[in-house]
């Protein structure tokens, strides 16, 4: 609620942003390079503390990380001595749990990702898109809330990354995960409509929210349909470059 | 007073100069072999394996031959003095040249190309290319290099044989001497002379390593970097100075373009120079071997040979000395390392330079004066008192290697390692046991490698130590450095060959099974790098 950030050397990049998720909502946040979306999404987990505003899980205010909140990076994020078993039960470590519980939580979330019979291997065992899987498992392993995607397959090649879109709303939303929402932060156009039931625009220095499309297109989404295409020109139109805070014509 | 404080002036701007004379020497050999290893696989397999080796080896176990060899075989005072650089020239040069040799390998091969396609000269492509490119690893090098040859300069300004003791004009031989006639107020000023060059002369490196950095380091350098095998002795160093710029945008880059291939191509390269370098060390063991030996009578070396098992005894003694100090200093640089570069961050810039001059105060100088403050409230621990000095003395030689790579190491975690942990709310335990401790393992090993070398240092010295404060001398009970000691006291070449035989001999193995392996599992399992998977 009317989050602003203010980096240390003083330059203000986000400005009163306000927006709120619903249950099983899949949000998306969109802008131009170096807006402050990344930043956005660690201010809603709770990595950066805001300079004004704040944050709220269910009415309470988030003041720092929590396993409630889970994040899942850009780049992919595994520990090369560990095995794909052993980095998902790291999600489970802040349960305290008996050890034969933690596995078998873990072993759980392996199975929705697809991986389980590769929980003996090692992430260098494995390619990209399976260690974004390793990745995903690890975070819904926490069983949270809410979980915070920043560009999650941005380092995939496009035909993994595809497969991996078609699959995770499935995953996400699936009656075994205790997610009740997820906010991904994107270049894609195209991703973000596939994906989302609402999207943020952000646009400016400093940022501020300059949109908010709901898409009510049932899935599985077409990207090729005219709804599709219509909602994409919406967000692009509402992207193009804002000087002194107005929009700016490209011709 | 003035005569006194100009004696001391000049006694250390002697020693600096031997030391930086030294510096440059390694630092000019390093140039020419490096670029005879790039272009001959050859030259290559077998100046790299020996360099890492020799680099893993407590060169100072062997100065007592090297001593007899320069002093007996040179003589007089140029003997001394080959001696004393003999020493300081085998602690500063090995990190220098694979420095360059990392440097030189790294170049990238479009600015090669622009070289042989104007078909420059020997001497200028080393003066426009390979000269300004290997800069920045040598400014990363010349500190460490410093710190070492500053302990072992000051100790191997003044030595005995026998009943004939050496000297050199230095700092090391002026404290000694203060020290000898417990000139308390000659110690004092001496200390306090040296700990400002050393304050100086750190400030300036780290001075000289922003100008490299910002004049020599070129964008893609990190990027090339990454390529090939690892070596983290020396990434650490250099790390330690790019990682100053921005870590996060450094770490960024480049795992932007990892590439995997060329990994795996120079890995099987790595086996067959390791094979050509285990061979060539094995000859070169040899060798000194067959020469020591045939200059010593067999009849001689009999009483000395049957003593082995005495000495392997003195061995054990001392490998459990390293072990403790190792211990100690690991687990402390563990918590230490850990504090500064993330709960403490407003104090890390005056951490980071304490710690380098620190490193850089060679502790036999001030270790006396610690000495005889300790002694008279330590009587309670009886027996075990020189055990304890020996210890304090192995553990403030050394312990700066491990704290310093480990804390360069935490610094080095991905940030993305930091949220998950954060994310997952994990307790410090959880965090050291599962991510921190497995992240910098490679560095770890590397500073415990380092600390392990610079023990075998601190043992030598402190194990037979006469007149170390006040006319008494700290020995221990067994220890195969006291008998290394005893028997160059004793002017002993025949014993002092066979310890350091058996030492030798211990140390190779140790070289290339515990510190190879460790390095090569670190490498397998422990790089942290690699669970950062970006296209």
């Amino acid at each position: 609620m009317d989050v602003t950030y203010t980096y240390p050397n003083g330059k203000t990049v986000l400005q009163d942003i306000s927006f709120k998720v619903y249950e099983r909502e899949f949000m998306s946040i969109v802008g131009p390079s170096g807006v402050g979306k990344s930043t956005l999404l660690r201010i809603l987990g709770g990595f950066i503390k805001p300079t004004k505003g704040k944050v709220t899980l269910l009415g309470r205010e988030v003041k720092s990380p929590t396993p409630l909140i889970a994040l899942i990076h850009q780049s992919i994020v595994t520990f090369p001595w560990m095995t794909a078993l052993d980095n998902v039960r790291l999600g489970v470590k802040w349960k305290n749990l008996p050890e034969d519980e933690e596995i078998k939580v873990a072993r759980k979330y392996l199975d929705i990702v697809g991986l389980q019979d590769l929980a003996d291997a090692y992430p260098k065992e494995m390619s990209g898109g399976m260690r974004q899987r390793i990745a995903i498992a690890r975070a819904l392993a926490a069983e949270p809330l809410v979980l915070l995607m920043d560009e999650p397959f941005s380092h995939l090649d496009e035909l993994t990354a595809e497969g991996l879109r078609n699959e995770i709303y499935s995953i996400l939303f699936s009656n075994v995960t205790t997610l009740k929402c997820v906010v991904l932060v994107s270049h894609n156009l195209t991703e973000v409509v596939k994906l989302s039931d609402k999207v943020i625009v952000l646009n400016g220095v400093p940022a501020k929210v300059v949109g908010e499309v709901n898409i009510l297109i049932e899935r599985p989404r077409n990207p090729r349909s005219e709804e599709f295409n219509k909602i994409l020109d919406k967000i692009y139109e509402m992207l193009t470059p804002i000087r002194g805070g107005e929009s700016a014509p490209i011709i | 007073m003035l005569q006194l404080f100009e004696s001391i002036i000049a006694s250390t701007i002697v020693t600096m100069i031997r030391v930086f004379a030294l510096i440059l020497l390694s630092i000019i050999s390093g140039w020419l072999l490096g670029y005879v290893a790039v272009k001959s696989k050859l030259f290559e397999s077998i100046y790299i394996t020996l360099t890492e080796i020799f680099e893993s080896v407590p060169v100072f176990t062997f100065f007592p031959v090297a001593l007899i060899f320069f002093v007996n075989g040179i003589g007089g005072y140029l003997g001394v003095e080959l001696a004393a650089d003999f020493l300081v020239f085998t602690a500063v040069v090995w990190n220098i040249w694979m420095g360059i040799y990392q440097a030189f390998k790294t170049i990238p091969k479009e600015m090669q190309e622009v070289i042989e396609n104007y078909r420059f000269t020997f001497l200028n492509k080393m003066l426009k290319l390979y000269i300004p490119f290997s800069i920045p690893r040598i400014v990363a090098n010349v500190y460490p290099s410093f710190a070492s040859a500053l302990f072992y300069i000051t100790v191997s300004e003044v030595f005995s044989i026998g009943n004939t003791s050496f000297s050199l004009f230095g700092i090391g031989s002026e404290i000694y001497y203060f020290s000898v006639n417990n000139d308390i107020e000659g110690l004092t000023y001496s200390l306090i002379t040296l700990t400002i060059f050393i304050i100086l002369i750190t400030y300036g490196i780290k001075r000289m390593e922003d100008w490299a950095l910002s004049k020599y380091t070129v964008d893609t350098e990190y990027i090339i970097a990454r390529r090939g095998k690892p070596r983290f002795r020396y990434t650490v160093i250099f790390n330690a100075i790019v990682n100053k710029v921005n870590p996060i945008q450094r770490i960024v880059k480049y795992r932007a373009r990892r590439a995997p291939i060329i990994y795996e191509r120079e890995r099987g390269e790595g086996r067959k120079i390791s094979i050509v370098g285990r061979v060539s060390l094995v000859l070169i063991l040899f060798l000194i071997v067959y020469f020591t030996l045939i200059s010593i009578s067999f009849k001689d070396l009999i009483p000395y040979v049957l003593q082995t098992p005495f000495y392997i005894i003195g061995l054990g003694y001392d490998l459990v000395r390293i072990g403790v100090v190792m211990l100690f200093s690991t687990s402390i640089s563990i918590f230490l390392g850990y504090l500064f570069a993330t709960k403490l961050k407003k104090f890390e810039r005056p951490f980071v330079f304490i710690i380098q001059v620190l490193a850089s105060l060679p502790a036999p100088v001030y270790f006396p004066i610690l000495y005889g403050i300790l002694i008279h409230h330590l009587s309670f621990l009886g027996s075990l008192t020189p055990e304890f000095f020996v210890l304090m003395l192995a553990f403030l030689s050394t312990a700066w290697y491990v704290l310093y790579n480990y804390y360069i190491a935490v610094k080095s975690i991905p940030y993305e390692y930091w949220e998950i942990m954060d994310n997952f709310s994990m307790s410090l335990i959880k965090r050291l046991r599962l991510v921190v401790i497995p992240s910098t393992m490679p560095y770890l090993i590397t500073g415990i490698i380092s600390t392990v070398n610079g023990a075998w240092g601190g043992l030598i010295l402190g194990e037979y130590w006469q007149n170390i404060y006040d006319s008494q001398t700290l020995q221990v009970t067994h220890g195969i450095m006291k008998y290394l000691d005893l028997a160059v006291n004793a002017g002993s070449i025949v014993e002092v060959s066979w310890i350091s035989f058996v030492l030798s001999i211990f140390i190779a193995v140790y070289a290339i099974l515990a510190t190879k392996r460790g390095m090569d599992l670190a490498r397998k399992r422990y790089t942290m790098e690699e669970g950062i998977f970006a296209a």
